[in-house]
């Protein structure tokens, strides 16, 4: 054993034993364990291989910015890749599984590529696979993907539930440290009401390592007793277990909190994750600061890692990272942490300081090596020696744990994602916040304090300006004495000279030294350039722990300052942020909204097969008896429409009631055919044009009094012709006396279509319903028997006898219900959308398909509509222009192939007969088709280059994606009632 | 042939065996409301609004300052619209059928609500009495505050389903319970 | 873009509520303007960077046309106003 649990010590709770497992071998821990800590425990410290080159790694931070070990954890669908070990909090049944590894962690036949190294250096994807091109699909890139890379991702679907949510406060504190605790406990004292968020599942920060007297209790003490006082406090919310991931517009704040991750079972009563968007008065980042790693000659191996982490796992968890470990420093840090391993009884092998002199004490009897480096080490899943140096002269000092400190970096990532980049201090040696307003200050050590007093002093005053500039009375709040404070200065130290073996800066991503300078001498010294051309800073880590040292190092090999260098550019997320925490509960049938039709459940019951179209579900076809095909079905309805009547649910046309005086004349201007003559009791149909000339909408409106009008829309039209209306009336026409509600969903509509409709109808309707008392047009209340108010009106989609009926929605499956009784006696049937389709284009009418957004009023045969005598209408004046005018552009036609079972579908080119088919010789193509049961035949409407002038010619209908070609004739664009007769019985 | 229509509320599927004792946490979905738009014209909306805070037997609620909904659980739809018909400058539209009303009552409803909308509820942004039209759901609806831990939703009839959905989702981890009420 | 939106009407609505139309800077000229001045009313558009005026629509909310003022490039929003009282300034 060299790593090793320590008898009560820590805040893991030694009374409490939780099994795990790691790579199938069942291990202990204790509550309040990271996985990482209680892998340690157990002396596991190899946790992974490189992305690389497969080179053995532990832990080398106890946080957030973990490079090394990644693990997937979880079993079947709840397996999760990528997990970093050192935040993964224990439980009970965990099962975590090492990879990059094969066959096993502890032999990995993909280490070869560290023995290849020499040909894998930066840039060696784009130098080495340039040639032949065909070989990077087909050899280099699988290869390469099987030899480098992170976790797989499970291909079952994830069981949890995930969610998101609204917070909202005064105050933001990130960070629950020294810094952030007196600044939630000045805000929440002044009343302010104050969100805490820390990223662990315990509170304190670095508070929980620190071995500093603070008020005179302990540095855990302190902190568990600020945050019970917290806890009380209704004004304060306490979010553990959540990472603010993202600084957004508008003091936005994205966050995700763990809710259930530390569960083997999540309950499922609950999310696993929810994603949070915190909208924050102002906000205080104390998310504290990072341990810089030493850059020296094998700082890669299992056992190396930060001071800090040595010192957090020590005093936090209990764990001894090695049973002699030594120290590789540059400044106060390396001392700290000797002097608490010391006080634990752990031996220190040396402490290697690279400064000449300093005033930091060693513990008592440890050796100091000043002006001494680190050049090589030895060991294989573990470190077992160092190699120091000290003017020229080696010595080998055996060792199973080294503690680095290179110095400190503020977590500055959240402040600098909206732009502004940090700023480097030579005073620091760290590049420290920008200035980015008063609406969000660093406090603590983000904002480059180094020292527990000085955070918690910092904490206060922060939050203090916070409270004041919300006209808030600040609170006594005491900042407490600190005993036993450190010195945290240290000489930068950003490369170990001398090192003979990689020395590496980015773990993650195997960047070495050597990688940069490569990158610096082939022209990629740019910051942002080196980080593609070596990788440094990519993939799940993003610089969080090697990036200052890349910058300093590519500074250094510039001969510049690493302010000018710079960093590469901070973006959301700071860490990562599954794809269901992202969706939350938009998921399969919840993945957006969903539209119900008040006749949906008459549908239903009538055996209807639904379609999507938009947010609706809507009736596309009814399928009756031993109908096999849904042509089957739809050819019987719309027969049965023609020759006898059918009932279909039109609920989801847009419906919109129009009030005022100036109503007339404010849809006289937003339709192109004329309305300001249109009688009370009359419905019209109408056709909107955008201000381009184009079609943009049709429908029919109906004036049911003076200055009450209800308009239609499309479906898929409805939400922007509303808007259209609302935007033409605020800002075109504000002075007109006009105004609109949408009554889409208070009515249940139903199309009665046939010429046995009245028939059928008369039966549940009081008024007469005879042609002379309700021709066609005809648009008003009418009473059903039995006392409901229904709107009826006299409209035809389908060229038959038909009446568009609207009831309150509540009634609209009753009714539908009594029609389809009415009406068994004349052979009623339900019809759906298909149905419809086929009727419309038997008679000619159009759709989108032909209003498609390209096409004029005359294209599509509707010049009648396009009023001469209007001063001005929306599209008016654009309709004239000669591109929209032009002799030869596409009109609609009709279509039928010159062999009858030849099937037209919408999407074909046409082509003059007899040419080599070709886009380039399109002369159109077609818009919409249909098996018409009434011709007997497929027929279309099509969109054909001065169409009108060539009825009668034979054209080729070319349909490339499907492979046919056949001859169709050119007709009018109607196939049934050319007259109109059936509408005016 | 006198015909009786049935009058079915667009919730009644999801409704059906669900448990028949409140929880603290608990949805109501209003059965029959009578529900108005009410449209100001233009230079009307003071007046308008006036008149409305004076019509016996209905909430208002804000909609724009020229829009409102109008919530009534105790009047006839008539006796309303007679009232409304009388309004100088007022157009209005009946949408007891085009609305649907939601009631959500409890300890944790600004927790449940929270999943919901993005509109800060606390009781000193959003106070007993306050309405507004906003986002609820993904679905463009009205929430007003009705008491310290109630409030009520108003959603178009065609969505109310998938709002359901999705409230009940939210409560899930509160034991809210679900129900028709009065 | 902004997260949050002022609404002169609703107060603080995320941007989800809006949809945006585009430039509110051209005014849709008289009926009988040249076809010139109607062509650079429907295609023209600047594009400039930093402060631009838009048409949003508060679909969401109160359903009310507003004019935004905002710069694209840091995000800050200087003004929202309804814009009926922009078109005729007066108060909606």
């Amino acid at each position: 054993m060299t790593s090793s649990r320590i008898a009560n010590v820590g805040l893991v709770d030694h009374s409490r034993v939780v099994k795990f497992s790691f790579d199938g071998r069942t291990y202990k821990g204790f509550e309040g364990d990271t996985l990482a800590s209680a892998l340690l425990a157990n002396d596991q410290m190899l946790m992974g291989r490189s992305f690389k080159y497969h080179r053995p790694r532990g832990p080398v931070t106890a946080g957030p910015s973990e490079p090394n070990a990644l693990v997937t954890i979880g079993k079947d669908a709840r397996t999760e890749p990528n997990t970093r070990a050192t935040v993964a909090e224990l439980y009970s049944g965990l099962v975590a599984r090492s990879q990059n590894a094969w066959p096993s962690l502890n032999f990995d036949i993909g280490s070869i590529n560290g023995a290849l190294s020499p040909m894998l250096g930066a840039g060696f994807y784009y130098k080495t696979f340039m040639w032949p091109a065909a070989f990077w699909e087909k050899v280099y890139e699988p290869v390469i993907r099987r030899a480098a890379g992170l976790g797989k991702a499970v291909m079952e679907a994830d069981p949890d539930r995930y969610e998101k949510s609204w917070a909202h406060c005064d105050l933001l504190v990130v960070g629950s440290g020294p810094a952030g605790l007196m600044a939630a406990l000045t805000a929440g004292r002044a009343g302010l009401r104050v969100i805490l968020a820390e990223q662990d599942f315990r509170l304190g920060g670095s508070l929980l390592s620190e071995t500093a007297m603070i008020g005179g209790v302990s540095a855990p003490d302190f902190a568990a007793a600020t945050i019970a006082e917290l806890a009380d406090m209704p004004n304060v919310t306490i979010m553990p277990r959540t990472t603010v991931f993202g600084w957004y517009d508008d003091m936005v704040f994205g966050a995700v909190e763990k809710v259930q991750k530390h569960l083997a079972v999540p309950s499922a009563d609950k999310p696993v994750e929810r994603l949070w968007r915190i909208a924050a008065g102002r906000a205080i980042l104390a998310s504290g600061a990072e341990e810089r790693p030493l850059v020296f000659g094998g700082n890669d191996r299992p056992g190396i890692m930060t001071a800090d982490a040595t010192r957090t796992y020590l005093n936090r968890y209990g764990v001894a990272t090695g049973r002699k470990v030594a120290v590789f420093t540059n400044g106060g840090s390396g001392y700290r942490t000797a002097a608490d391993l010391s006080a634990r009884g752990v031996n220190i092998a040396a402490i290697i300081d690279s400064r000449a002199a300093s005033a930091d004490f060693a513990p008592y009897g440890v050796r100091v090596i000043r002006s001494g480096s680190i050049v090589d080490t030895k060991g294989g899943k573990r470190l077992s020696g160092i190699m120091t140096n000290r003017f020229g002269y080696d010595e080998m000092i055996d060792c199973d744990a080294l503690a680095m400190s290179g110095g400190w970096s503020p977590i500055v990532h959240l402040m600098c994602q909206r732009g502004a980049r940090p700023v480097w201090s030579d005073e620091a040696q760290a590049f420290l916040v920008p200035d980015v307003g008063p609406l969000f200050a660093a406090a603590g050590s983000a904002a480059g304090h180094a020292t527990v007093s000085e955070c918690l002093r910092d904490g206060a005053v922060k939050a203090h300006a916070a409270v004041e500039a919300v006209g808030r009375l600040v609170g006594h709040v005491n900042t407490p004495e600190v005993e036993g404070e450190y010195d945290p200065s240290f000489a930068p130290l950003w490369y170990v000279p001398g090192a003979r073996s990689k020395a590496f800066v980015d773990f993650q991503n195997d960047v070495h030294v050597d990688d940069l300078a490569l990158a610096t001498r082939e022209g990629f010294g740019h910051v942002e350039h080196a980080k593609r051309y070596t990788t440094s800073g990519m993939a799940t880590d993003q610089g969080k722990l090697g990036n200052v040292n890349a910058v300093a190092l590519l500074a250094g090999m510039r001969g510049v300052s690493p302010a000018e260098v710079g960093t590469t550019t901070y973006r959301p997320f700071y860490t990562p942020v599954s794809f269901g925490a992202l969706a939350g509960t938009a998921r399969a049938e919840q993945s957006r909204p969903i539209r119900t039709s008040p006749l949906h459940g008459w549908a239903k019951k009538n055996g209807a097969t639904f379609l999507e179209s938009g947010l609706w579900y809507r009736s596309a076809y009814f399928v009756q008896g031993e109908e096999k095909t849904w042509r089957e079905s739809v050819d019987r309805e719309v027969l049965n429409v023609r020759q006898n009547a059918g009932l279909c649910d039109v609920s989801t046309l847009g419906k919109i009631e129009i009030f005022g005086r100036d109503a007339a004349e404010f849809l006289n201007r937003v339709y192109s055919n004329a309305f300001l003559k249109l009688p009370v009791g009359k419905a019209r149909y109408g056709l909107m044009l955008r201000e381009d000339g184009i079609v943009f909408d049709d429908g029919t409106t109906s004036r049911l009094s003076e200055n009450h009008y209800v308009l239609t829309t499309t479906t898929a039209y409805a939400a922007e012709v509303m808007a259209h209306l609302e935007f033409a009336s605020q800002t075109f026409w504000p002075d007109l006396d006009v105004c609109f509600v949408s009554t889409s969903d208070q009515w249940a509509q139903m199309s009665l279509a046939g010429p046995k409709s009245r028939a059928i109808l008369q039966k549940l309707v009081e008024d007469d319903l005879s042609d002379a008392s309700f021709p066609f047009l005809a648009a008003r209340e009418v009473q059903l028997k039995g006392g409901l108010i229904a709107r009826l009106f006299r409209i035809s989609f389908s060229g038959e006898l038909a009446y568009e009926l609207a009831v309150p929605a509540g009634y609209g499956e009753a009714v539908a219900d009594a029609i389809m009784e009415a009406g068994r006696g004349e052979g009623i049937c339900a019809y759906g959308v298909e149905a419809l389709d086929v009727l419309r284009i038997e008679k000619g009418h159009v759709t989108h398909s032909e209003l498609d957004g390209r096409t004029t009023a005359d294209d599509v045969g509707l010049s009648k509509m396009m009023s001469k005598n209007k001063p001005d209408f929306i599209g008016k004046r654009l309709s004239t222009r000669y591109g929209l005018t032009a002799a030869d552009r596409l009109q609609m036609v009709g279509l039928k192939p010159v062999e009858l079972d030849k099937p037209l579908k919408a999407g074909a080119a046409l082509l003059r007969e007899g040419v080599e088919p070709s886009m380039t010789a399109g002369q159109g193509f077609v818009s919409s088709a249909c098996f018409s049961p009434h011709v007997g035949q497929w027929i279309g409407l099509a969109m054909l280059k001065s169409g009108r002038e060539r009825i009668g010619e034979k054209i080729l209908v070319w349909d490339a994606v499907r492979s046919s070609e056949f001859l169709a004739e050119v007709c009018a664009p109607v196939f049934v009632d050319p007259e109109n007769l059936n509408l005016h019985v | 042939m006198s015909i009786p229509f049935t009058h079915r509320h667009i919730l009644e599927d999801r409704m059906s065996g669900y448990e028949p004792s409140p929880n603290a946490n608990h949805l109501t979905v209003l059965r029959r409301p009578v529900i108005f738009s009410a449209l100001a014209h233009a230079g009307h909306e003071a007046s308008v609004a006036e008149a409305l805070s004076l019509v016996e037997n209905i909430v208002v609620r804000s909609v724009s300052p020229s829009d409102w909904l109008l919530v009534s659980q105790n009047a006839e739809a008539g006796a309303i619209a007679a009232s409304l018909g009388a309004v100088p400058g007022l157009s209005f539209a009946e949408q007891s059928d085009g609305q649907v009303l939601m009631a959500v009552s409890g300890p944790d409803v600004r927790k449940i609500l929270a999943k919901c909308v993005a509109v800060d509820l606390h009781a000193d942004a959003f106070a007993e009495g306050e309405s507004a039209p906003m986002m609820i759901c993904r679905v463009a609806g009205n929430l007003a505050r009705t008491g310290t831990d109630t409030f009520e939703i108003l959603v178009p009839r065609s969505y109310a389903g998938y709002v359901f959905d999705e409230l009940r989702e939210a409560g899930r981890e509160y034991a809210m319970t679900r129900g028709f009420g009065e | 873009m902004a997260s949050l939106i002022t609404c002169p009407h609703c107060g603080r609505r995320p941007k989800e509520e809006f949809s945006i139309r585009g430039d509110a800077v051209p005014e849709r000229p008289e009926a009988a303007a040249s076809e010139e001045a109607w062509h650079a009313y429907v295609y023209l558009r600047e594009n400039p960077r930093g402060a631009i005026r838009e048409y949003w629509h508060h679909v969401a909310g109160c359903r009310r046309w507003l004019v935004v003022e905002r710069d694209n490039l840091t995000h800050e929003v200087f003004a929202v106003t309804d814009a009926r009282e922009a078109a005729t300034g007066d108060a909606a």
